[in-house]
Protein backbone atom coordinates (compact mmCIF):
# COMPACT_ATOMS: atom_id res chain seq x y z
CA UNK A 1 0.00 0.00 0.00
CA UNK A 2 2.71 2.56 0.92
CA UNK A 3 6.29 2.48 0.27
CA UNK A 4 9.23 4.53 0.76
CA UNK A 5 12.12 4.16 -1.62
CA UNK A 6 15.68 5.76 -0.89
CA UNK A 7 13.53 8.67 0.66
CA UNK A 8 15.30 11.36 2.39
CA UNK A 9 13.54 14.67 3.51
CA UNK A 10 15.46 17.88 5.02
CA UNK A 11 14.55 21.61 6.55
CA UNK A 12 16.89 23.16 4.21
CA UNK A 13 20.39 21.95 5.33
CA UNK A 14 18.78 19.98 8.26
CA UNK A 15 18.55 16.38 7.04
CA UNK A 16 15.79 14.69 8.82
CA UNK A 17 15.64 11.34 7.30
CA UNK A 18 18.09 10.03 4.99
CA UNK A 19 17.65 7.60 2.22
CA UNK A 20 14.90 5.17 3.85
CA UNK A 21 13.72 1.93 1.73
CA UNK A 22 10.71 0.48 3.92
CA UNK A 23 6.53 -0.38 3.20
CA UNK A 24 3.57 -0.08 5.12
CA UNK A 25 1.48 -2.82 4.57
CA UNK A 26 -2.03 -2.15 3.63
CA UNK A 27 -4.92 -2.77 6.39
CA UNK A 28 -2.95 -3.05 9.67
CA UNK A 29 -1.66 -0.55 11.34
CA UNK A 30 1.54 0.31 12.08
CA UNK A 31 3.16 2.41 15.01
CA UNK A 32 6.28 4.56 14.34
CA UNK A 33 8.17 5.64 17.70
CA UNK A 34 11.10 8.06 18.22
CA UNK A 35 12.63 10.26 20.41
CA UNK A 36 11.26 14.19 20.16
CA UNK A 37 12.84 15.52 17.04
CA UNK A 38 13.50 12.23 15.56
CA UNK A 39 11.58 13.05 12.50
CA UNK A 40 8.56 11.08 12.86
CA UNK A 41 5.73 14.03 12.35
CA UNK A 42 7.87 14.91 9.31
CA UNK A 43 7.59 11.86 7.70
CA UNK A 44 4.12 10.79 9.16
CA UNK A 45 3.21 14.44 6.73
CA UNK A 46 5.51 13.85 3.90
CA UNK A 47 2.66 10.77 3.42
CA UNK A 48 0.01 13.75 2.67
CA UNK A 49 2.21 16.32 1.13
CA UNK A 50 0.93 18.16 4.43
CA UNK A 51 4.98 19.93 4.43
CA UNK A 52 3.99 21.64 0.72
CA UNK A 53 3.85 25.16 2.17
CA UNK A 54 7.06 25.11 4.12
CA UNK A 55 9.47 26.99 1.82
CA UNK A 56 13.14 24.87 2.44
CA UNK A 57 11.23 21.88 2.32
CA UNK A 58 13.01 19.07 0.15
CA UNK A 59 13.16 15.38 -0.73
CA UNK A 60 14.71 12.71 -2.80
CA UNK A 61 13.52 9.33 -3.74
CA UNK A 62 10.07 8.26 -3.94
CA UNK A 63 7.19 7.41 -2.15
CA UNK A 64 4.82 5.28 -3.16
CA UNK A 65 0.87 5.10 -2.11
CA UNK A 66 -0.94 2.45 -4.14
CA UNK A 67 2.56 2.18 -6.63
CA UNK A 68 2.07 5.82 -7.39
CA UNK A 69 4.23 7.84 -6.40
CA UNK A 70 2.97 10.88 -4.77
CA UNK A 71 5.44 13.31 -5.58
CA UNK A 72 5.33 12.88 -9.24
CA UNK A 73 4.89 16.98 -10.91
CA UNK A 74 1.16 15.79 -12.02
CA UNK A 75 0.26 14.36 -8.94
CA UNK A 76 -3.18 15.82 -7.74
CA UNK A 77 -2.51 16.64 -3.79
CA UNK A 78 -6.20 17.41 -3.30
CA UNK A 79 -6.82 13.79 -4.32
CA UNK A 80 -4.07 12.58 -2.62
CA UNK A 81 -4.98 14.16 1.13
CA UNK A 82 -8.58 12.77 0.75
CA UNK A 83 -7.17 9.26 -0.02
CA UNK A 84 -4.43 9.62 3.04
CA UNK A 85 -6.05 11.46 5.35
CA UNK A 86 -4.50 12.57 8.60
CA UNK A 87 -5.48 13.65 12.54
CA UNK A 88 -3.66 15.73 14.22
CA UNK A 89 -1.87 15.50 17.74
CA UNK A 90 -4.79 18.00 19.43
CA UNK A 91 -7.95 18.05 17.92
CA UNK A 92 -8.96 21.00 15.60
CA UNK A 93 -12.72 21.50 15.27
CA UNK A 94 -14.29 24.69 13.51
CA UNK A 95 -16.14 26.95 15.42
CA UNK A 96 -19.40 25.62 14.03
CA UNK A 97 -22.19 22.85 14.69
CA UNK A 98 -21.26 19.12 14.99
CA UNK A 99 -23.02 18.05 12.30
CA UNK A 100 -21.31 20.67 10.18
CA UNK A 101 -17.68 20.21 11.27
CA UNK A 102 -18.55 15.95 10.40
CA UNK A 103 -19.46 17.10 7.02
CA UNK A 104 -16.66 19.40 6.53
CA UNK A 105 -14.17 17.98 3.90
CA UNK A 106 -17.66 16.45 1.41
CA UNK A 107 -19.87 19.12 2.15
CA UNK A 108 -19.51 19.72 -2.03
CA UNK A 109 -18.98 16.31 -2.92
CA UNK A 110 -22.32 14.75 -1.89
CA UNK A 111 -25.87 15.40 -2.01
CA UNK A 112 -27.79 17.39 1.18
CA UNK A 113 -30.40 14.61 1.05
CA UNK A 114 -27.16 12.26 1.63
CA UNK A 115 -25.56 13.97 4.75
CA UNK A 116 -27.24 12.90 7.36
CA UNK A 117 -26.43 9.53 6.31
CA UNK A 118 -22.91 10.26 6.37
CA UNK A 119 -22.97 11.76 9.48
CA UNK A 120 -24.78 9.22 11.48
CA UNK A 121 -22.81 6.68 9.71
CA UNK A 122 -19.18 7.90 10.71
CA UNK A 123 -20.40 9.08 14.43
CA UNK A 124 -21.29 5.32 14.47
CA UNK A 125 -18.17 4.13 13.53
CA UNK A 126 -15.92 6.77 16.07
CA UNK A 127 -18.37 6.03 18.90
CA UNK A 128 -19.84 9.29 19.02
CA UNK A 129 -22.86 8.95 17.85
CA UNK A 130 -25.20 8.38 21.34
CA UNK A 131 -23.13 10.52 23.13
CA UNK A 132 -24.02 13.28 20.27
CA UNK A 133 -27.45 12.50 18.38
CA UNK A 134 -29.72 14.58 20.04
CA UNK A 135 -27.46 17.95 20.00
CA UNK A 136 -25.71 17.52 16.12
CA UNK A 137 -26.26 21.54 15.98
CA UNK A 138 -24.88 22.36 18.66
CA UNK A 139 -20.96 23.91 18.57
CA UNK A 140 -18.51 21.16 18.38
CA UNK A 141 -16.37 23.04 20.74
CA UNK A 142 -18.55 22.69 23.92
CA UNK A 143 -17.70 19.20 23.18
CA UNK A 144 -14.52 17.43 25.56
CA UNK A 145 -11.25 16.80 24.23
CA UNK A 146 -12.08 13.26 23.93
CA UNK A 147 -14.32 14.18 22.04
CA UNK A 148 -12.92 16.24 20.03
CA UNK A 149 -10.63 14.31 18.95
CA UNK A 150 -13.52 11.61 17.82
CA UNK A 151 -14.70 13.63 16.10
CA UNK A 152 -12.35 14.83 13.79
CA UNK A 153 -11.56 11.28 13.52
CA UNK A 154 -15.23 11.12 11.89
CA UNK A 155 -14.54 14.23 10.00
CA UNK A 156 -11.69 12.43 8.22
CA UNK A 157 -13.63 9.06 7.85
CA UNK A 158 -16.58 11.02 5.90
CA UNK A 159 -14.01 11.64 3.17
CA UNK A 160 -13.47 8.19 3.20
CA UNK A 161 -9.46 7.82 2.84
CA UNK A 162 -7.94 5.03 2.21
CA UNK A 163 -5.07 5.70 4.39
CA UNK A 164 -5.24 7.01 8.11
CA UNK A 165 -2.09 8.55 9.84
CA UNK A 166 -2.34 9.39 13.51
CA UNK A 167 -0.49 11.77 14.99
CA UNK A 168 0.26 11.40 18.63
CA UNK A 169 -3.68 11.52 18.42
CA UNK A 170 -3.88 10.64 22.35
CA UNK A 171 -1.14 12.89 23.63
CA UNK A 172 -3.37 15.49 25.00
CA UNK A 173 -6.38 13.30 26.19
CA UNK A 174 -7.11 11.53 29.60
CA UNK A 175 -7.11 7.67 29.94
CA UNK A 176 -10.37 6.86 29.15
CA UNK A 177 -10.66 9.02 26.18
CA UNK A 178 -6.66 7.22 25.07
CA UNK A 179 -8.48 3.68 25.53
CA UNK A 180 -11.70 4.93 23.27
CA UNK A 181 -9.33 6.48 20.25
CA UNK A 182 -7.05 3.22 20.54
CA UNK A 183 -10.02 0.77 20.76
CA UNK A 184 -11.67 2.91 17.62
CA UNK A 185 -8.82 2.72 15.43
CA UNK A 186 -8.14 -1.01 16.14
CA UNK A 187 -12.27 -1.31 14.90
CA UNK A 188 -10.95 0.57 11.95
CA UNK A 189 -7.92 -1.46 10.48
CA UNK A 190 -9.88 -4.12 8.24
CA UNK A 191 -10.59 -1.42 5.73
CA UNK A 192 -7.98 1.35 6.10
CA UNK A 193 -3.75 1.38 6.38
CA UNK A 194 -3.21 3.28 9.51
CA UNK A 195 0.35 4.73 10.54
CA UNK A 196 0.20 5.60 14.82
CA UNK A 197 3.16 7.97 15.37
CA UNK A 198 3.71 7.92 18.91
CA UNK A 199 6.28 8.12 21.44
CA UNK A 200 5.28 5.39 23.80
CA UNK A 201 6.90 2.07 23.43
CA UNK A 202 4.24 0.35 25.61
CA UNK A 203 1.10 2.27 23.41
CA UNK A 204 2.96 1.08 20.25
CA UNK A 205 3.16 -2.50 21.29
CA UNK A 206 -0.56 -2.61 22.77
CA UNK A 207 -2.24 -1.18 19.27
CA UNK A 208 0.15 -2.36 16.26
CA UNK A 209 0.94 -5.07 14.12
CA UNK A 210 4.72 -3.70 13.45
CA UNK A 211 6.52 -1.03 15.46
CA UNK A 212 9.03 0.61 13.28
CA UNK A 213 11.58 3.21 15.17
CA UNK A 214 13.15 6.08 13.92
CA UNK A 215 16.40 6.89 14.94
CA UNK A 216 19.28 9.67 13.65
CA UNK A 217 17.53 9.97 10.54
CA UNK A 218 16.72 6.22 10.06
CA UNK A 219 13.84 3.79 10.28
CA UNK A 220 14.22 -0.21 11.73
CA UNK A 221 11.78 -2.52 12.77
CA UNK A 222 11.58 -2.77 16.32
CA UNK A 223 14.28 -5.14 18.01
CA UNK A 224 13.79 -5.39 21.63
CA UNK A 225 10.66 -7.29 22.81
CA UNK A 226 8.53 -5.71 25.20
CA UNK A 227 6.46 -7.28 27.59
CA UNK A 228 2.38 -6.06 26.52
CA UNK A 229 1.19 -3.34 28.76
CA UNK A 230 -0.70 -4.57 31.29
CA UNK A 231 -4.17 -2.91 30.76
CA UNK A 232 -4.50 0.13 31.67
CA UNK A 233 -5.84 1.09 28.75
CA UNK A 234 -8.14 -1.63 28.34
CA UNK A 235 -9.63 -1.60 31.51
CA UNK A 236 -10.13 1.77 31.11
CA UNK A 237 -11.82 0.88 28.03
CA UNK A 238 -14.01 -1.29 29.90
CA UNK A 239 -16.13 1.87 30.67
CA UNK A 240 -16.40 3.78 28.22
CA UNK A 241 -19.89 3.34 26.70
CA UNK A 242 -20.79 2.83 23.54
CA UNK A 243 -17.03 0.96 22.78
CA UNK A 244 -16.92 -2.93 21.55
CA UNK A 245 -15.25 -5.53 23.41
CA UNK B 1 21.09 61.57 39.53
CA UNK B 2 19.58 57.77 41.29
CA UNK B 3 17.58 55.74 39.39
CA UNK B 4 14.38 56.32 41.49
CA UNK B 5 15.21 59.85 40.35
CA UNK B 6 15.28 59.01 36.75
CA UNK B 7 12.27 57.00 36.84
CA UNK B 8 10.27 59.71 38.27
CA UNK B 9 11.31 62.10 35.79
CA UNK B 10 10.64 59.53 33.02
CA UNK B 11 7.26 58.93 34.54
CA UNK B 12 6.35 62.32 35.43
CA UNK B 13 7.71 62.97 30.89
CA UNK B 14 5.32 59.88 29.67
CA UNK B 15 2.31 60.74 31.90
CA UNK B 16 2.76 64.36 30.64
CA UNK B 17 2.53 63.60 27.17
CA UNK B 18 -0.34 61.36 27.63
CA UNK B 19 -2.62 63.59 29.12
CA UNK B 20 -1.59 65.99 27.12
CA UNK B 21 -3.31 63.67 24.17
CA UNK B 22 -6.36 62.95 26.61
CA UNK B 23 -6.74 66.72 26.80
CA UNK B 24 -6.57 67.61 23.48
CA UNK B 25 -9.21 65.11 22.15
CA UNK B 26 -11.16 66.56 25.29
CA UNK B 27 -10.81 70.38 24.10
CA UNK B 28 -12.00 69.59 20.55
CA UNK B 29 -15.08 67.08 21.44
CA UNK B 30 -16.19 69.50 23.89
CA UNK B 31 -15.88 72.95 21.80
CA UNK B 32 -17.39 70.31 19.19
CA UNK B 33 -19.75 69.40 21.60
CA UNK B 34 -20.59 72.92 22.95
CA UNK B 35 -21.25 74.85 19.47
CA UNK B 36 -22.60 71.83 17.73
CA UNK B 37 -25.41 70.98 19.93
CA UNK B 38 -27.23 74.66 20.19
CA UNK B 39 -27.79 74.22 15.97
CA UNK B 40 -29.30 70.44 16.20
CA UNK B 41 -32.72 70.80 15.91
CA UNK B 42 -35.49 68.23 14.93
CA UNK B 43 -35.33 68.44 11.38
CA UNK B 44 -31.43 69.10 10.81
CA UNK B 45 -30.48 65.66 9.95
CA UNK B 46 -32.91 65.65 7.45
CA UNK B 47 -33.88 68.88 5.79
CA UNK B 48 -32.32 70.61 2.60
CA UNK B 49 -30.12 73.08 3.30
CA UNK B 50 -31.42 76.96 2.48
CA UNK B 51 -30.05 80.65 2.21
CA UNK B 52 -26.52 79.46 0.62
CA UNK B 53 -25.55 76.56 4.04
CA UNK B 54 -26.85 79.40 6.80
CA UNK B 55 -30.34 77.97 7.31
CA UNK B 56 -32.07 74.79 7.31
CA UNK B 57 -30.40 71.09 8.04
CA UNK B 58 -27.90 69.06 5.97
CA UNK B 59 -29.58 66.03 4.27
CA UNK B 60 -28.21 66.10 0.97
CA UNK B 61 -25.09 66.63 2.60
CA UNK B 62 -25.24 64.07 4.66
CA UNK B 63 -26.56 61.68 1.82
CA UNK B 64 -23.20 63.15 -0.62
CA UNK B 65 -21.09 61.74 2.12
CA UNK B 66 -22.90 58.40 2.10
CA UNK B 67 -22.85 57.92 -2.00
CA UNK B 68 -19.08 58.71 -1.81
CA UNK B 69 -18.10 56.66 1.03
CA UNK B 70 -20.27 53.67 0.11
CA UNK B 71 -19.43 53.53 -3.29
CA UNK B 72 -15.81 53.83 -2.26
CA UNK B 73 -16.13 51.17 -0.08
CA UNK B 74 -17.92 48.56 -2.50
CA UNK B 75 -14.49 49.31 -5.15
CA UNK B 76 -12.02 49.09 -2.80
CA UNK B 77 -13.57 45.79 -1.15
CA UNK B 78 -12.84 43.28 -3.32
CA UNK B 79 -9.19 44.85 -4.58
CA UNK B 80 -8.12 44.87 -0.82
CA UNK B 81 -9.63 41.18 -0.30
CA UNK B 82 -7.81 39.78 -3.60
CA UNK B 83 -4.39 40.64 -2.78
CA UNK B 84 -4.76 40.03 0.86
CA UNK B 85 -5.79 36.38 -0.11
CA UNK B 86 -2.97 36.05 -2.79
CA UNK B 87 -0.28 37.71 -0.11
CA UNK B 88 -1.19 35.25 2.34
CA UNK B 89 -2.91 32.39 0.81
CA UNK B 90 -0.37 31.81 -2.68
CA UNK B 91 2.59 33.87 -1.61
CA UNK B 92 5.35 32.10 0.10
CA UNK B 93 7.27 34.16 2.61
CA UNK B 94 9.61 35.73 0.96
CA UNK B 95 11.00 39.21 -0.31
CA UNK B 96 7.79 40.05 -2.45
CA UNK B 97 5.16 39.46 0.20
CA UNK B 98 7.65 42.10 2.47
CA UNK B 99 7.77 44.37 -0.70
CA UNK B 100 4.16 43.97 -0.66
CA UNK B 101 3.47 44.98 2.52
CA UNK B 102 6.01 47.86 2.76
CA UNK B 103 4.24 49.16 -0.45
CA UNK B 104 0.92 49.44 1.43
CA UNK B 105 2.53 51.08 4.23
CA UNK B 106 3.91 53.86 2.04
CA UNK B 107 0.70 54.14 -0.21
CA UNK B 108 -1.26 54.44 3.51
CA UNK B 109 1.11 57.43 4.51
CA UNK B 110 1.02 59.29 0.90
CA UNK B 111 -0.88 62.77 1.82
CA UNK B 112 -4.44 62.51 0.59
CA UNK B 113 -4.12 65.64 -1.81
CA UNK B 114 -2.05 63.70 -4.02
CA UNK B 115 -4.62 61.36 -4.24
CA UNK B 116 -7.01 63.91 -5.18
CA UNK B 117 -4.06 65.36 -8.11
CA UNK B 118 -3.41 61.80 -9.13
CA UNK B 119 -6.57 60.59 -9.04
CA UNK B 120 -8.29 63.56 -11.09
CA UNK B 121 -5.49 62.99 -14.05
CA UNK B 122 -6.11 59.26 -13.93
CA UNK B 123 -10.16 59.17 -13.97
CA UNK B 124 -11.11 62.49 -14.33
CA UNK B 125 -9.36 63.51 -17.13
CA UNK B 126 -7.70 60.34 -18.92
CA UNK B 127 -11.26 58.16 -17.68
CA UNK B 128 -13.03 61.32 -18.75
CA UNK B 129 -15.30 60.70 -15.81
CA UNK B 130 -14.68 64.51 -14.84
CA UNK B 131 -15.50 66.24 -11.91
CA UNK B 132 -18.22 63.84 -10.90
CA UNK B 133 -19.04 61.57 -7.60
CA UNK B 134 -17.82 58.60 -10.08
CA UNK B 135 -14.10 60.44 -9.74
CA UNK B 136 -14.82 61.31 -5.98
CA UNK B 137 -15.62 57.50 -5.59
CA UNK B 138 -12.73 56.17 -7.56
CA UNK B 139 -9.95 58.19 -5.83
CA UNK B 140 -11.72 57.66 -2.18
CA UNK B 141 -11.50 53.93 -3.09
CA UNK B 142 -7.44 54.15 -3.94
CA UNK B 143 -7.21 56.49 -0.95
CA UNK B 144 -8.82 53.73 1.59
CA UNK B 145 -7.24 50.40 0.24
CA UNK B 146 -4.64 50.45 2.52
CA UNK B 147 -6.54 50.86 5.35
CA UNK B 148 -8.55 48.12 4.41
CA UNK B 149 -5.81 45.88 3.08
CA UNK B 150 -3.67 46.33 6.19
CA UNK B 151 -6.96 45.35 8.31
CA UNK B 152 -8.50 42.52 6.36
CA UNK B 153 -4.70 41.33 5.76
CA UNK B 154 -4.16 41.28 9.90
CA UNK B 155 -7.38 39.65 10.15
CA UNK B 156 -6.60 36.64 7.99
CA UNK B 157 -3.02 36.46 9.06
CA UNK B 158 -4.30 36.32 12.97
CA UNK B 159 -6.38 32.72 11.97
CA UNK B 160 -4.95 30.42 13.60
CA UNK B 161 -2.78 28.14 11.19
CA UNK B 162 -4.65 24.60 12.48
CA UNK B 163 -7.72 26.00 10.37
CA UNK B 164 -5.78 25.70 7.35
CA UNK B 165 -4.22 22.62 8.29
CA UNK B 166 -7.44 21.01 9.21
CA UNK B 167 -8.83 22.10 5.59
CA UNK B 168 -5.81 21.16 4.04
CA UNK B 169 -6.02 17.46 5.69
CA UNK B 170 -9.38 17.10 4.22
CA UNK B 171 -8.11 17.73 0.74
CA UNK B 172 -10.16 20.89 0.23
CA UNK B 173 -8.43 22.80 -2.89
CA UNK B 174 -6.99 25.99 -2.01
CA UNK B 175 -10.31 28.06 -3.25
CA UNK B 176 -12.40 25.96 -1.26
CA UNK B 177 -10.20 26.72 1.55
CA UNK B 178 -10.47 30.13 1.20
CA UNK B 179 -14.09 30.41 0.83
CA UNK B 180 -14.89 27.56 3.52
CA UNK B 181 -12.37 28.10 6.25
CA UNK B 182 -10.49 31.41 5.62
CA UNK B 183 -13.20 34.33 4.42
CA UNK B 184 -16.44 33.21 7.24
CA UNK B 185 -13.56 32.97 9.76
CA UNK B 186 -11.75 36.37 9.08
CA UNK B 187 -15.57 38.02 8.93
CA UNK B 188 -15.11 40.29 11.53
CA UNK B 189 -11.51 41.40 10.64
CA UNK B 190 -13.13 42.20 7.46
CA UNK B 191 -16.07 44.32 8.93
CA UNK B 192 -13.96 46.10 10.69
CA UNK B 193 -11.22 47.25 7.82
CA UNK B 194 -14.29 48.45 5.90
CA UNK B 195 -15.65 50.50 9.26
CA UNK B 196 -12.49 51.55 9.05
CA UNK B 197 -12.30 52.17 5.32
CA UNK B 198 -15.24 54.04 6.13
CA UNK B 199 -14.04 56.25 8.62
CA UNK B 200 -10.95 57.48 6.61
CA UNK B 201 -13.68 57.99 3.75
CA UNK B 202 -15.75 60.13 5.90
CA UNK B 203 -13.00 62.23 7.30
CA UNK B 204 -11.19 63.05 3.95
CA UNK B 205 -11.68 66.72 2.49
CA UNK B 206 -8.94 67.25 0.37
CA UNK B 207 -8.72 64.30 -1.84
CA UNK B 208 -12.51 65.38 -3.44
CA UNK B 209 -12.98 68.61 -2.71
CA UNK B 210 -11.66 69.41 -6.20
CA UNK B 211 -12.81 66.68 -7.76
CA UNK B 212 -16.16 65.45 -7.01
CA UNK B 213 -18.29 67.88 -4.84
CA UNK B 214 -19.90 70.63 -5.08
CA UNK B 215 -21.54 73.43 -2.56
CA UNK B 216 -24.85 74.72 -3.92
CA UNK B 217 -26.85 73.66 -7.14
CA UNK B 218 -27.07 69.60 -6.68
CA UNK B 219 -28.83 67.29 -4.59
CA UNK B 220 -28.71 63.81 -5.22
CA UNK B 221 -26.73 63.18 -8.43
CA UNK B 222 -28.62 62.32 -11.36
CA UNK B 223 -26.04 60.63 -13.78
CA UNK B 224 -22.38 59.86 -13.47
CA UNK B 225 -20.96 62.86 -14.10
CA UNK B 226 -22.92 64.81 -11.66
CA UNK B 227 -20.65 65.68 -8.51
CA UNK B 228 -22.28 65.76 -5.19
CA UNK B 229 -22.38 68.23 -2.05
CA UNK B 230 -20.69 66.68 0.59
CA UNK B 231 -20.64 67.76 4.78
CA UNK B 232 -16.25 67.98 4.45
CA UNK B 233 -17.35 71.00 1.47
CA UNK B 234 -20.37 72.12 3.29
CA UNK B 235 -18.26 72.79 6.92
CA UNK B 236 -15.27 73.95 4.31
CA UNK B 237 -17.25 76.88 2.70
CA UNK B 238 -19.58 77.89 5.69
CA UNK B 239 -16.32 78.07 7.55
CA UNK B 240 -14.55 80.29 5.60
CA UNK B 241 -17.28 82.84 5.77
CA UNK B 242 -16.20 83.66 9.08
CA UNK B 243 -17.71 86.77 9.60
CA UNK B 244 -21.11 85.51 9.32
CA UNK B 245 -22.36 84.21 13.09
CA UNK B 246 -25.28 81.95 10.90
CA UNK B 247 -22.64 80.24 8.76
CA UNK B 248 -20.24 79.34 11.43
CA UNK B 249 -23.16 77.92 13.37
CA UNK B 250 -24.11 75.51 10.76
CA UNK B 251 -20.55 74.41 10.04
CA UNK B 252 -20.22 73.44 13.99
CA UNK B 253 -23.50 71.26 13.38
CA UNK B 254 -22.29 69.83 10.31
CA UNK B 255 -19.17 69.20 11.94
CA UNK B 256 -20.58 67.48 15.23
CA UNK B 257 -22.88 64.92 12.95
CA UNK B 258 -19.87 64.16 10.97
CA UNK B 259 -17.56 63.42 13.71
CA UNK B 260 -20.43 61.72 15.28
CA UNK B 261 -20.62 59.18 11.81
CA UNK B 262 -17.10 59.12 12.05
CA UNK B 263 -17.56 57.69 16.08
CA UNK B 264 -19.93 55.65 15.40
CA UNK B 265 -18.19 53.44 12.56
CA UNK B 266 -15.08 53.42 14.76
CA UNK B 267 -17.17 52.24 17.40
CA UNK B 268 -18.36 49.36 15.54
CA UNK B 269 -15.26 48.46 14.22
CA UNK B 270 -13.64 48.05 17.75
CA UNK B 271 -16.43 46.26 18.96
CA UNK B 272 -16.01 44.00 15.37
CA UNK B 273 -11.91 43.64 16.31
CA UNK B 274 -13.05 42.24 20.17
CA UNK B 275 -14.38 39.59 17.92
CA UNK B 276 -11.91 39.00 15.86
CA UNK B 277 -9.72 38.79 18.75
CA UNK B 278 -12.05 35.83 20.78
CA UNK B 279 -12.03 33.94 17.11
CA UNK B 280 -7.84 33.51 16.95
CA UNK B 281 -8.41 32.52 20.49
CA UNK B 282 -10.71 29.54 19.81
Amino acid sequence: MIRFVNFSAAFGERNIVQDLTFSLPANSITALIGASGSGKTTLLRTLCRMNDRIKNFRIAGSVLVDGVDIYRPETDVYALRRKVGIIFQKPCVFPKSIFDNVIFGVRERISRREQPDRVEKVLREVFLWEEVKDRLGEKATTLSQGQQQRLTLARTLAVEPQVLLMDEPTSSLDPKSTAAIERLVQSLKNRHTILWVTHQHAQAQSIADQVLVIERGQVSPLRTPMARPSTSSTQVLQNVQGCPE
Amino acid sequence: MNEITTEKIVLAFIGGVTFLIAALLFFILSTLFLKGVPVLHAGFLFEESGDFGRAGGIFYQSMGTLILMGVAVLLSLPVALGSVLFQTEYLETGKFKTFLTQLTYILNATPTILFGLVGYLLFGVYLDTGVSWVTGSLILAVMILPTLQVSIREAVEALPEKYREAGMALGLSRPTQIYRIILPQSFYGMVTGVLLGLARAAGETAAIMFTATTFSGIRLPQSFSDPVPTLQTHILVLAQEAANPESIAQAWGAGLVLLGLVFLLTLMAWIFRTRVVMESEL
